[in-house]
């Protein structure tokens, strides 16, 4: 039999399976928590921290990422103090300054409100999220691709060899990556990084008035929020 | 190259997927590194998927992908060892033995390698030559270690 537990998010009283992620409760609950690494049905890692929330407990808020967080009875977490807001759109901001390449995390800035990138651009084709390994470690089971090194040498790579040798070509680590649609502008050339920011139209004047609220924003369709994938 | 003997290792570990960093460290002892066939065959007795034997042997700085000269001369460049001159023991590898630091002389007989604090900081600048602790190293005296551990070849080769 499923188990319960009673949380409660900003301020709202919600009924949570036993076993899920403060984040998928949210979501469930129509609850906007901007997220990147997280994908339905994958196991988390807290790669993106842009799930950050505060959890509170015997009156001292905790700063977290929601999606490495189980419900527990009686939890209370707030999504969206200005706190969390604050951090949330430099986490932005730090991403869209790494890769200003992907629409779908030009997309995040503006959700998160970035207006300006005060970090210099790096240009990145990656932002180490981990979709793409963990995509190929539980959906595909082809193990092909993995973190090597550690620090700032940190990247995806396959084991030595041919790529192929393990790839079973299901195409699940491309259609996951956040960096494999690039802005409408096409791709920004090194020394002309800038923020998008083009999709600020899209995000209507709801989203904007109550950001805690989520309002089915086109813009979640870009960085493929999971309450687009889970329906 | 010649077949890799690892029966002994894995003895008693297979199917052990936590014993991974174990395998690892023992294969390291006997071989120098890890050459990639072992890590195969760990992977398979191990039941450790390979880009995960690979991901813990990129992680830990004990392990080395490549061969390793006879000579492992580790030199610490942690904090207190920076600030006590270890980045002239760098150059003096450099002008020295004309190789980087993570590089292997040509001829094979030496590694020179770097780490981030070996927990003896009061006895700094410290090298490890084949795990023998060195303390209070200058480049003269690395100089001198170098020269001998690079001439113990040229009298085996003129012998
Ligand atoms: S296409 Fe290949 S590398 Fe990509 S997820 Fe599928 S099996 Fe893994
Ligand atoms: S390659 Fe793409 S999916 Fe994989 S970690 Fe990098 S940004 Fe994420
Ligand atoms: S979605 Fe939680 S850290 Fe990325
Ligand atoms: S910094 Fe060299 S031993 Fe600590």
């Amino acid at each position: 039999m499923l188990q319960y537990v009673n949380v409660t998010i900003d301020g709202a009283p919600v009924r949570a399976e036993k076993g899920t992620s403060v984040l998928d409760t949210a979501i469930h609950y129509g609850i906007c928590i901007p997220h990147l690494c997280h994908i339905p049905g994958i196991h988390d890692m807290g790669a993106c921290r842009l799930c950050i929330v505060e959890h509170v407990r015997n009156g001292r808020s905790k700063v977290t990422a929601s999606c490495t967080l189980l419900v527990e009875e009686g939890m209370v977490i707030r999504t969206n103090t200005d706190r969390i807001l604050k951090m949330r759109k430099n986490i932005a901001e730090l991403l869209v300054a790494r890769a200003p390449n992907s629409k779908a995390i030009q997309d995040i800035a503006v959700r998160c409100g970035v207006t300006e990138v005060r970090y210099p651009f790096r240009n990145e084709n990656c932002v180490l999220c981990g979709r793409c390994v963990r995509i190929c470690k539980e959906r595909a089971q082809a193990n092909a691709l993995g973190f090597i090194g550690r620090g700032k040498e940190r990247h995806v790579d396959h084991p030595p060899g041919k790529l192929m040798d393990y790839c079973k070509n299901c195409n699940g680590c491309i259609l996951f990556c956040p960096m494999s649609v690039t802005p409408c502008g096409g791709p920004m050339k090194k020394g002309e990084e800038r923020l998008c920011g083009k999709c600020d139209s899209q995000l209507t004047a709801d989203a904007r008035k109550m950001p805690g609220v989520c309002v089915w924003c086109e813009l979640g369709k870009g960085f493929q929020c999971s309450r687009y994938l889970a329906v | 190259m010649a077949k890799i003997n690892l029966d002994s290792i894995l003895e008693g570990r297979r199917s052990q997927p936590h014993m991974l960093v174990e395998v690892l460290l023992d294969l390291q002892d006997q071989e120098g590194y890890l050459p990639e066939e072992a890590l195969k065959t760990v992977s398979k007795e191990l039941g450790v998927p390979l880009i995960d034997v690979y991901r813990v042997a990129h992680f830990y700085k004990a392990f080395s992908l490549k061969p390793r000269g006879k000579n492992v001369i580790t030199i610490c460049t942690g904090t207190a060892c920076h600030v006590r001159g270890s980045d002239l023991l760098v150059n003096q590898v450099r002008g020295q033995l004309g190789i980087e630091p993570g590089e292997t002389t040509p001829d094979g007989q030496i590694t020179v390698e770097c780490v981030n604090c070996v927990g003896a900081c009061a006895l700094g600048p410290i090298v490890i030559h084949n795990d023998v602790y060195c303390k209070n190293m200058t480049p003269g005296t690395l100089r001198r270690k170098l020269d001998k551990a690079a001439g113990k070849k040229k009298e085996a080769k003129d012998a």
